[in-house]
């Protein structure tokens, strides 16, 4: 297991505190306001989110733990607009998740869990391109992003690569290079150190922190006792439709 | 940057994709060279059958079946876009274009730019194949109105498909799309003449784009006489791209709406 990176504690990252709130929860960039969310009709219908609370503030980690289908995926879909609440809202940086589309989107970063999401005859350089244009990032820096995310995910010797050809950890520092592109306010991390290696434990450690260096959030979802290569404000646990301290 | 500007250089985006993706087969453009030089050949021993005065003028038969073959292709290639979007949504790529800033509805529109595109590439091809080795004589001077009339199917088509991606979007199904294509080509007037058929069914063909868009593009690359006034038939499919594209958009959107209210819009 790799050696866990200490990220500079923030103004508001200071200390773990065992609470759903931010520290100033007014100026949170990711607010769940009695989220419920439930799967199913008639019968079969569970709730998976139960009146959730959460509030992540600027320069802030949050990890959200929990058993398999506790609802950590839907808590961060819910956070994409991927899914509607049945109840209360989800608000990041003050723009509700029903609302103003690009703007939400612009902000956020999502890795979703797995190692879907590629193109397999697309290369490494083309889904950077790709995204780069779907991301709306200015033309004259769409190049340089590109480049620079190449470096920073260690991606460069791959960038003619097809998709379909490279291995399971060199996938998702693809992916998480696509998350990271555009460089989101908002980060949402379903699973990320899932097949990366001890470097790319480090690179993904390092960007998380860029993240928050320049003031962002980050909503990190693992499951139960998995090893974490960044230090969080706070750590909860997700089970039953709420969260607690872990 | 200007918004539209920022849309349109994703939609440019997504095209190059598209175009990526299919270069990267190397036997797939032959293969269909193949196919196409195969049909050319049949339809133009059949049109040899068929009866001299059936279509037009004297033995015109061939002419009005390969303009019909390649407009029902543009239309088969914008019914395919429901099976893109599936296919995205299979290998969990649809999630990335629905987190983008770009979006579902932006995202799926522009899908179907590559493969309506390359299917009125491949249709003036086989047109140039057509004209070379079986003789088919196309009308030069009729280019720009044929060029006006594939803009205007182009999109009336592309909204048909998108209206097939919405019921996959709402339903995750779309199975519709290959009975709408057969019947259209049926009642489109695609392998034989409209008038052929019993006058209570004609009314079929004034209720669809694709009897104007056919019947346009053959008189304006082959001289078939038109079965209306030119500007009577442009109308009718100008109105069906104004009206069906926007319905397209906004269904599209419901779609998208509904199935996050389910929690279904990443299912398949």
């Amino acid at each position: 297991m790799s050696e866990a990176l200490t990220l500079e504690p923030t103004e508001t990252g200071a200390g773990r505190r065992f609470s759903n709130q931010a520290p100033d929860a007014s100026g949170a960039l990711v607010s769940f306001d009695d989220v419920t969310r439930y799967f199913g009709r008639g019968r079969s219908r569970r709730a998976v989110l139960r009146g959730l609370d959460l509030q992540v503030g600027a320069g802030t980690a949050v990890c959200i733990s929990g058993g398999n289908g506790a609802g950590k995926t839907t808590l961060l879909r819910l956070a994409t607009g991927i899914l509607a609440p049945n109840a209360g809202r989800v608000i990041i940086d003050d723009i509700g998740t029903d609302e103003r589309w690009r703007e939400l989107h612009r902000r956020l970063g999502f890795l979703s869990a797995g190692d879907r999401g590629l193109y397999a005859r697309l290369s490494v350089h083309g889904h950077l391109a790709f995204w780069a244009a779907l991301a709306f990032l200015p033309r004259k820096e769409r190049k340089r992003l590109v480049e620079e995310a190449l470096v920073r995910f260690g991606l460069c010797d791959l960038a003619k690569r097809r998709a379909d050809r490279l291995s399971l950890g060199q996938r998702q520092r693809l992916r998480l290079a696509l998350t990271m592109l555009h460089r989101p306010k908002v980060l949402l991390l379903d699973e990320p150190r899932s097949s990366l290696d001890a470097e790319g434990l480090k690179i993904l450690g390092s960007s998380v922190g860029e993240v928050l260096a320049r003031g962002g959030a980050v909503l990190w979802c693992s499951p139960l006792g998995e090893e974490q290569p960044v230090s969080f404000e706070r750590i909860l646990l997700l089970a039953d439709g709420k969260l607690s301290p872990a | 940057m200007i918004v539209w500007i920022q849309y349109l250089e994703a939609a440019l985006a997504t095209v190059r994709r598209d175009a990526s993706i299919y270069l990267s087969y190397r036997l797939r453009f032959a293969s269909q060279i193949l196919a196409m030089v195969f049909t050319l050949t049949i339809f133009f021993y059949v049109s040899k059958l068929v009866r001299p005065d059936a279509v037009g003028h004297h033995g015109q038969y061939y002419q009005f079946v390969v303009v019909g073959i390649v407009t029902l292709a543009i239309l088969e290639a914008a019914l395919t876009i429901s099976q893109l979007v599936r296919l995205e949504l299979v290998a969990g790529n649809f999630e990335r274009l629905v987190i983008s800033p770009f979006g579902p509805v932006a995202g799926a529109m522009s899908m179907a730019a590559f493969p309506i595109g390359f299917a009125m590439l491949f249709a003036v091809i086989m047109l140039a194949v057509a004209a070379g080795v079986f003789g088919l004589p196309v009308h030069v001077g009729g280019i720009p109105l044929a060029l006006v009339v594939a803009g205007l199917g182009g999109v009336t088509f592309a909204a048909i498909g998108l209206l097939f991606v919405s019921a996959l979007i709402a339903y995750k199904s779309a199975m519709g799309a290959t009975w709408v294509m057969a019947a259209l080509g049926l009642i489109g007037g695609i392998y034989f003449p409209i008038s052929l058929f019993p006058g209570w069914i004609r009314w079929a063909a004034d209720v669809q784009p694709l009897t104007p868009a056919v019947d346009l593009l053959r008189h304006a690359l082959v001289g078939t006489p038109s079965m209306q006034a030119k500007w009577v038939e442009l109308l009718k499919l100008g109105g069906f791209a104004a009206v069906l594209m926007p319905v397209a958009g906004m269904t599209l959107w419901q779609a998208v709406k509904i199935s996050r209210r389910r929690g279904t819009l990443m299912e398949y």
